[in-house]
């Protein structure tokens, strides 16, 4: 096993420490639960099976702590290895799958949980919100198990839903995901804690759940602006882009923003600065520093590729505003609180009013577009108000000069939300709540 | 945006030939009113229209504009602030300068929207507007009093009510660099008004009226200038940071971000205890009186101050550098008496240190004898030759003969115009350009020459812009950051509203108070349509009045010489710079390389091709 991994790339063990710093930073994991694994080809064109040592610490893992293990074998490399190494191995058997990942998405399981006698067939879980919806494939399926840790019966069915599934649910215990590469599976098991996260906030706010989620299936167009594109992760989409150091630093330090804070779960949304004729686009907002993501230059106004929605619309905006910077992403809060029906109202809100002192200083209002919002109505509630939630499809904001001007707008909205959604569980009348001078401003 | 009765105005220009002594009063239209609101905009509109881009400056076909905003009259937070256009002796080009104080209220107040004057008086004059009467007075007894005697006799004499503007001995003498004054210490300063002012033999306006600003709506304007003081009480700089420091609060951090020049820009380098001798933080312990406030202003950054038994006003800013560690001059007694002299005999503070500054380092070079300076020690680090310099320019006397037109003329007289450390013949003003792209392209990009107001301020972005702060070298952002900077400012001045308002927030208060004194809809989006019109109107003036996309350069001194920023040898090279002014160009959709105005824009400003 040492040899082994000395040989493996020092990025490869560097990615393993941080995506377990990020699960216990994004409370995926407790100190020690959960599990990392990914295959990976040895100079010998050997393929071996690399995996999280059982009893380690994700949040701090050591390079000890992850072991290389034959993928056809059985060698000396299981000793050390997760109690759960033969479901990932088998995971990992499935065409097109690199890379595994078992966390604890606690949203995502407390929203899976049911008081049916066991055994049962637990309901799928469906998310509100378009990232899980799309990405998801519009159900994550949710197992219940007998021996919920390591056992036969685990090694069975999460392969088996796996194979045809982003991400599986085990009752009461966690979640699976499987990806193409570690930034894949990471990716999915944020995205679907998001989505129980979104459905918990939704429920915290009263918003008829059941109701909700069979409109959707019933018709997902009507409900999402959009399907996000496909999660790609090709390195050699990881342009470097020659000088304009400053601002490369700028997004990456917005980017990592983002992803800490919780406004857009890891590899979603997406942000851009511009200059004359060219942006600088990064088509994933949320980035973690040590992790990354592509950055490009594109031509402005050349249209260049049309199914591309999301940067379709940083183009509008440029194009029709003097905008500089714009970020597109995915407040968990916001997405919820579009959904929030206020005691006494019969409608759907078509704008915020916030409650909190900084929220009311900043913003009269935050206007929320339907999902079927045109373009030249998003530009024109951008010029006057800086950011705009869509419902079921993220929040729009800009800057006239900095990236951290449009980045501002979105932190403050999650606050604004936050304190929203508190005051509704609190019982307290938000109309009372919401400063006098919003109503004339 | 929706037509309907326009409030907030009263739709008159007032118009006054000096060679034919005749007063015209004209209705101002009022989609022009809709479209060009009011102070830069309105001025630029209807100096553009009125005047020949080739005449001769300092000629009687020259034309000067003032004009007011809607919001001129209200209580909105700092609308004190009137706009002049003019073309300018000091760079042949569109002159436009901006100033607080009192007066353009009471020339609203008199029942105008604007003035324009032209021709010129046989004799010195002066004007008395009031809602009764125009007037064209002699004005032989004031002529070759200083601006502080000006005021004072006309309006011990005429009527104390009365706000004056006036030129001081500078302007009558035909300083390129002159500026006219009002509230004795408030300047039209840059570009040398006071010498057109000179130059038509008009040596003052007095103004006094009584009628109102009506509004369309006051609950919607209400509603505005509720917010914008709202901000404006919470943000430090608004607050209480410039109440207490004034703007020369900057001096400490635009040293600390190493963008304070020195010794005519050859360096940035500043012993510490020499920059505790003259900043802000010193001023307010050694000569501050009491702060001051333009009109309706809850900023209060004016600096009354007085030293060694002389009162006045200053040093600001940027005074406190051109006249000191430009000229390589810590001394704060000698900037301040320097700086009080600039006000009375109406000198552009900012014109005089550079031209100083130029011929000091041209002097210590040997390229001056202590002939051509009449026997005066012209040398960096010399407090004791500032005030003498001043009033010889001001006469145009010695040295001063030469100084007075200012450092480009100056320089190039010697055969030396390298020393110049300016734009389009305007002196640089206080922030070393290699320290941030976006001044820099400012700088060159400026309608006016080298000015940090009219050429976008993009220091505000770089150090305190708080969540606006934006990269100090980019070369892919400076061009749209520039542009909208520029924009900006053309809103500010046409709103008659102050720059310092921008460090609180932008311009959506200012829609809703528009709105409400006007009952148009205007928007930001409005308001950004307007400001690319403007712009448009001052570049095709230059280009018919002769710039050359050339002229859109810093002088070499900031491509050849570095200095250190943040531990790097920074300069901006030939090439960039051509870079940075052809996307400029782009960004406001002008043709590369000449920076034409595009068809499209043309037609915005209904004018035909050039």
């Amino acid at each position: 096993m040492a040899a082994d991994q000395w040989k493996a790339d020092e990025n490869l063990i560097r990615l393993f420490q941080t995506i377990g710093h990020i699960l216990l930073d994004k409370d995926l994991e407790d100190s020690h639960s959960g599990n990392i694994s990914t295959l990976w080809t040895d100079d010998q064109g050997n393929e071996k099976i690399v995996i999280t040592a059982a009893g380690s610490q994700k949040g701090d893992l050591e390079s000890s702590q992850i072991c290389f293990l034959s993928a056809t074998e059985t060698d000396y490399g299981y000793y050390k290895a997760s109690s759960e190494t033969d479901i990932h191995a088998k995971i990992l058997s499935l065409p097109g799958v690199r890379s595994v990942i078992h966390a604890h998405t606690k949203d995502l399981t407390i929203m899976t949980l049911d008081q049916e006698a066991k055994p049962n067939q637990p309901s799928p879980f469906i998310p509100i919100d378009s990232l899980g919806y799309y990405h998801l494939n519009a159900r994550i399926p949710v197992d219940w198990v007998q021996v919920p840790c390591g056992s036969p019966e685990m090694t069975r069915i999460i392969p088996e839903r796996l194979g045809h599934n982003n991400i599986t649910v085990l009752q009461g215990h966690g979640t699976f995901a499987r990806g193409n590469s570690l930034q894949q599976a990471l990716f999915h098991i944020c995205i679907a804690n998001n989505s129980g996260y979104i459905v918990r906030t939704a429920g915290r706010l009263g918003i008829d759940i059941h109701k909700l989620r069979k409109q959707i299936s019933n018709s997902p167009e009507s409900f999402f602006p959009y399907p996000p594109l496909k999660y790609n992760q090709n390195p050699e989409e990881m342009i470097q882009i020659q000088g304009e150091e400053e601002i490369i630093k700028e997004i990456k330090k917005t980017a990592a923003r983002i992803f800490r804070s919780g406004l857009s779960p890891f590899h979603t949304g997406s942000l851009s600065i511009r200059g004359v004729d060219q942006m600088i686009y990064a088509p994933k907002a949320s980035m973690p520093r040590e992790i990354g993501g592509p950055i490009t230059k594109l031509a402005l106004g050349s249209d260049q590729d049309k199914k591309d929605r999301e940067q379709n619309i940083h183009q509008q905006i440029y194009k029709h505003t003097d905008f500089q910077t714009v970020i597109h992403c995915y407040v968990p809060e916001a997405e919820a609180v579009s959904y929030f029906v206020p005691p006494g109202g019969k409608n759907l809100m078509d704008r915020l009013v916030p409650i909190d002192a900084e929220g009311s200083f900043f913003y009269l209002v935050i206007p929320i577009l339907p999902p079927d919002f045109d373009p030249s109505a998003l530009i024109r509630l951008l010029h006057d108000y800086k950011i705009v939630v869509i419902r079921g499809g993220g929040v729009w904001s800009v800057g006239e000069q900095s990236l951290s001007e449009a980045l501002h707008h979105p932190s403050s909205l999650r606050d604004i939300c936050l304190y929203i959604i508190g005051a509704y569980e609190r019982g307290l009348d938000l109309k009372k709540l919401q400063p006098k001078k919003a109503k004339q401003w | 945006m929706k037509t309907s009765a326009l409030k907030g105005v009263h739709k008159k220009l007032l118009e006054i030939d000096l060679t034919h002594s005749k007063i015209r009063i004209k209705k101002l239209d009022k989609r022009l009113l809709q479209n060009y609101i009011g102070g830069r905009a309105l001025a630029t509109r209807l100096f553009f229209d009125a005047v020949d881009p080739g005449c001769d400056p300092l000629s009687p076909e020259n034309i000067i504009v003032i004009a007011a905003s809607p919001l001129i009259g209200t209580t909105a937070p700092t609308a004190a602030r009137g706009h002049m256009v003019f073309k300018s002796p000091l760079t042949g080009l569109i002159g436009s300068s901006n100033c607080g104080g009192t007066w353009i209220r009471y020339l609203k107040s008199t029942g105008y929207d604007a003035l324009l004057i032209k021709g010129r008086a046989r004799k010195p004059v002066k004007i008395h507007i009031n809602p009764e009467s125009v007037t064209i007075q002699p004005a032989e007894k004031v002529w070759g009093l200083n601006v502080h005697q000006t005021t004072q006799t006309l309006q011990n004499e005429q009527s104390p009510k009365a706000r004056v503007l006036c030129i001081g001995p500078a302007g009558e003498n035909g300083v390129k660099f002159s500026s006219v004054m009002n509230d004795l210490n408030r300047a039209y300063g840059r570009g040398g008004p006071g010498a057109v002012f000179g130059s038509k033999n008009l040596k003052a306006i007095l103004v006094e009226g009584n009628k109102k600003t009506e509004f369309n709506k006051k609950e919607i304007f209400q509603a505005g200038k509720d917010q914008a003081e709202y901000i404006m009480k919470a943000a430090p700089i608004t607050k209480r940071l410039l109440k207490e420091l004034g703007t020369s609060g900057l001096f400490k951090l635009i040293n600390v971000m190493e963008m304070l020049p020195h010794h005519n820009f050859t360096d940035n380098v500043h012993a510490p205890e020499q920059i505790d001798q003259i900043s802000g933080e010193r001023i307010k312990k050694e000569l501050l009186n009491r702060p001051g406030a333009c009109f309706g202003c809850p900023i209060a950054c004016q600096r009354h101050t007085s030293t060694n038994g002389k009162t006045g006003e200053g040093p600001e800013y940027e005074t406190l550098v051109m006249l000191g560690p430009l000229c390589g001059i810590y001394h704060l007694e000698s900037i301040t008496k320097a700086n009080y002299l600039c006000n009375e005999l109406g000198l552009d503070t900012i014109s005089m240190g550079g031209t100083i500054a130029c011929a000091m380092e041209m002097s210590e070079k040997g390229i001056l004898t202590k002939q051509e300076t009449g026997g005066l020690a012209l040398s960096f680090g010399r407090p004791e030759v500032l005030e003498q310099t001043v009033q010889q320019t001001a006469s145009r006397q010695g040295i001063g003969k030469h100084l007075s037109e200012g450092s480009s003329r100056f320089a190039e007289s010697f055969h030396h115009p390298a020393f110049s450390m300016s734009v389009k013949k305007m002196e640089i003003p206080a922030y070393d350009p290699r320290a941030s792209f976006t001044q820099a392209l400012g700088y060159m990009t400026s309608p006016t020459g080298a000015c940090h107001l009219r050429g976008g301020y993009a220091v505000s972005l770089a150090f305190f812009g708080g969540t606006k702060e934006i990269p100090r070298f980019s070369l892919l952002q400076s061009p749209i950051a520039i542009r909208n900077m520029q924009n900006l400012g053309i809103i500010q001045d046409s709103l008659g509203i102050c720059r310092f308002t921008g460090f609180a927030f932008s311009t959506e208060p200012w829609s809703r108070m528009l709105r409400g004194v006007t009952g148009y809809e205007y928007s930001s989006a409005e308001f950004e349509k307007m400001a690319n019109r403007v712009a448009a109107l001052e570049r095709v003036f230059n280009l018919k009045a002769g710039v050359k996309h050339s002229d859109d350069a810093l002088p070499p001194r900031f491509s050849s010489e570095s200095i250190t920023v943040q531990r790097q040898n920074t300069s901006l090279s030939f090439q960039s710079q051509i870079q940075l002014r052809e996307n400029y160009y782009r960004a406001r959709d002008w043709s590369v390389p000449e920076g034409i105005p595009s068809k499209k824009i043309l037609e915005s400003i209904e004018c035909e091709e050039i």
